[in-house]
Parts: C-alpha cells; structure tokens; sequence
C-alpha cells in the first residue's frame, strides 16, 4: 500500500532524513516511534506529499508522491491525516468540517456528505455536538472530530502525527480507543505516537527512528522483547520505565 | 479681536452639502471595495512562489506607499481625464474628475489594503493549509475556504479603521475642486464670507461621523476577542 525506496530530505545543508526504506502492506498497522527531532514527523509528511523530499521514492497504491506529473490533490484526498494540533477549521461547524471536502474535493452532494459525516460523528461519540463550533469542544473531542473528518473521504490509509501528543492525560485514551476500533476494522494505518500500549495492542510492527534513519523495523514482539540497537534500548528505558 | 460667529449660513447649505457628503462617500465606498479586492490579489502575489508575481506585487505596494497621497492624486487628476476622454471618445466637457478620483484612491489604498490582508493570511496557521491540502483541496480552494475567511474574520477591525482614515482622506480631492463634503463646505464659506463657521461645522461633521464608526469597530473588536477567547 505505501512502499518507502531510499527516502533523504534536507533542509540547506541540515539533514532530516537519511536513506529511509520501508513497506506497509494492506490492513497493517505501524507505529513509528524515536526521540523528538529523529524525522518520524517528516517521514509521514512527506508519504502525503505535505513535506517534499530530495531524492529517492515514495508510492501510495502504486501511485509515486514524488513524480511532478502526480495530481497530488486526488492522491492526498484518499489518504486520511491526523494532526498533533487537530487543525479543525474553526470558522466551520463541526458539521461543514465534516462535509466541505466532501463536498469540495470529491463532488458528493451537500446532503450526502451531511449525511456520512453525522454517521463518522456518531461512530466517534460525537452526535450531540453536530452544530457546534470546534472551539467549544475539549481537544479529546477535536481530534475525534478530526479523526471522523478524515474518514469520511473513504481513504485507503490512514496517517496519524502524534495524534495525542497535545492532549491533557485524561483525554488520550478516548482518542485512542477511536484508533484501536479502526485498527480492528482493517484500515491500513501508519502513525507517529509514542503511545507504546497501543503498539502493543494493534501494531503489526514498530518502527524506531533516531536522527533522521530508520533504525529498526520490526515486529512489535521482536521490538518490545528485545531492541537489537543500544539507542532504541534507551528510548524503551526511559519511556516504559514510569 | 473680536469675532463674530454667524452660523446662519449653514442651514440653507444643507442641501448642497449633503451633495458633498454623497460624493466623499462615493469615493469612500469605491476605494474600499476595489482596495480589499485587488489588495487581496496583491497580498496573495506577494506570498506567492512564483517571484515574478511577488515581485511586482512587492513593488507596486512599496511604490505606492512610499509617494504622498496628494501627488498620487493630482497625477491622476492629470493624467486620467485626458486619457478616458481620448479610450472613449468623450466630449471634452464631460467631467471625469470623480472617476480620475476614485481610481487613484483604490489603487492607492490596494497598497495598504494589501500590507493588511498580507499579516492577515500570514496569521492563520501554517497548519491549517496543511489540512485542507491533506484533505485533496487545491491550492486555491484551501485559500478561498480555509485561510482567506479566517484571515477576513481577524481584520475586520484594521479593514474599517482603514476605511475610517480613508474616509478622511477624501477631503484632499479639493484640490481638482471636485464638490466632496470639505470641498462644498469650503465654496459656501467663501461665498458668504463664513468660512471659519463652514469649516469648524464640518470638522465636527467629520469627528462625529469618524468618531462613531471608531466606536463601532471598538465593539466589534471587543465581540470578536470574546468570541476567540470562548
């Protein structure tokens, strides 16, 4: 489904990312994890096409994001993304958030799109809030509306940046339980999180990165059993030791 | 030195003021439209990545904005009534004066429209593109859907304080004796000999009407940080 060829991005002279390689089959779920500023952020980005990259290749469905000749706008709109700031559009209803692209960017009818985003809203627990505005809702309940925005596209795939990185405690978990029924349905998922439970719960495989290369790619068992490199042993340490 | 107020002039003016009034704001309501929509354009030039589009934009704001209104004026005072009368065949009599006018305030004012609207859309999250694009909008639709009625929403307030100076500003098309507010008040002073009276009547008119609108925009401000803060 998204096949990662030999991935290098710089900014100028400074190196984000460095030969990075991967694959995520259909239905498989992959949680990308490492130390703020190893690129895991810009790895993602840059599957979408949202941060170009300088050399080798990436494709989504067989579609490559780097040829100049891709309609990135028709690739990006089957490709679901989740943002750590949510990135609701605060001047629309929770319902217009839903429907805009639909309606928009896929040409559903404005009752069609109504209609499927109520029903993304009411799977995420969000029913009664269809006529507010994003600002009245706590961040927990943002993100699902972001999550159920992304849905309603009908992607093939799903990207989560940090989805629950900007969330008080008490709200991650119902942000993620959202992800884990999706995982459990079959999407094919890649999300950057340090929420190592839920690797542990639906991940197929981890991936760790640490200064823009992918250092291990592995099956979650292989990678919370033993971590073969000393940095990711580190991480692991530090991030499961509370 | 004593000197005689005599307000009795000002009455049977009315009328012909009132005239004036319609025409500052005529000029007014032209330039604010035509400003927001081409300083609009402007703004999106400049931000643009196409450098030859920023760079006639970057020039045109910086060229406008760096000449006195007056002579941006009186240049158009010059130059656009011959040139209108020459593309349309008019009669040399017509009086274009209120258009040559109403062009050199828009384009004028597009310039800061422009600067304006530029800090608007730089003030919308960077984020927010990111969605829309992520969401398969082209370039143009996350402008016009996304950023641009966020953008509007913020500088609503600096948009009318604009329009306010503007309104103001009106007052120097005098100089082509073109009847605006000031200029009738100026011709029925020197007509009656009263012209410290007109001028002093339509000060006031001006601090009224500027005075009022600030306050407007003073409530709609407090309304919107309201609505934000929510």
């Amino acid at each position: 489904m998204i096949s990662i060829h030999n991935v290098s991005k710089h900014y100028g002279s400074f190196q984000v990312l460095t030969d990075c390689s991967t694959e995520v089959k259909k239905g498989e779920v992959i949680v990308v994890c490492g130390p703020s500023g190893s690129g895991k952020s810009t790895l993602i980005k840059c599957v979408n096409g949202l941060e170009p990259f300088q050399s080798g290749t990436i494709s989504v469905n067989g579609i490559s994001v780097g040829d100049p000749k891709t309609n990135l706008s028709k690739l990006r709109s089957k490709v679901g993304m989740v943002f750590q700031h949510f990135e609701l559009f605060p001047h629309m209803s929770i319902t217009d958030n839903l429907s805009i692209a639909q309606v928009k960017v896929l040409g559903r009818s404005k009752d069609e799109a109504r209609d499927k985003g109520l029903k993304l809203l009411d799977r995420v627990g969000l029913k009664a809030h269809a006529e507010k505005f994003p600002g009245q809702l706590s961040g927990g309940q943002q993100q699902r509306v972001a999550i159920a925005r992304a849905l309603a596209m009908d992607p093939i795939c799903m990207l989560f940046d940090e989805p629950t990185s900007a969330l008080d405690p008490e709200m991650i978990n119902e942000v993620l339980d959202v992800m884990v029924e999706l995982a459990q349905e079959g999407m094919t998922m890649m999300c950057v999180t340090h929420e190592m439970g839920f690797a542990r719960k639906v991940a197929n495989r981890v991936i760790f990165m640490d200064q823009g290369r992918i250092v291990e790619d592995d099956t979650k068992e292989a990678f919370f059993a033993n971590p073969r490199s000393e940095r990711a042993q580190q991480f692991l340490a530090k991030i499961l030791s509370h | 030195m004593n000197y005689e107020f005599d307000w009795s002039s000002i009455p049977g003016a009315l009328p012909f003021l009132w005239e004036g009034m319609k025409i500052s704001l005529e000029i007014t309501l032209t330039a604010v439209v035509v400003g927001i929509v081409w300083g609009t354009l402007l703004a999106m030039m400049r931000l643009s990545s196409v450098k030859p589009l920023a760079w006639f934009a970057a020039g045109y704001v910086n060229l406008f904005r760096a000449i006195p209104l007056v002579m941006v004026l009186l240049w158009f005072f010059l130059i656009v009534p011959q040139l209108l009368t020459g593309t349309f065949n008019l009669s040399p009599g017509t009086d274009v004066r209120l258009t040559s006018a109403m062009i050199g305030f828009a384009l004028f004012e597009s310039a800061y429209y422009s600067e304006i609207i530029r800090a608007g859309i730089q003030s919308v999250p960077k984020g927010q593109v990111a969605a829309a694009s992520a969401l398969g909008m082209t370039y143009a639709q996350a402008m016009r859907l996304v950023v641009l009625p966020q953008a509007f929403r913020n500088m609503v307030p600096l948009l009318l304080t604009q329009a306010i100076v503007l309104f103001q500003d009106t007052s120097l098309v005098y100089m082509s004796a073109l009847a605006d507010f000031f200029g009738a008040a100026y011709k029925v002073g020197d007509r009656d000999g009263r012209l410290v009276e007109l001028l002093l009547f339509a000060g006031a008119v001006y601090f009224f009407i500027c005075f009022a609108a600030s306050q407007l925009v003073r409530r709609y401000q407090k309304k919107l940080n309201a609505h934000v803060a929510h």
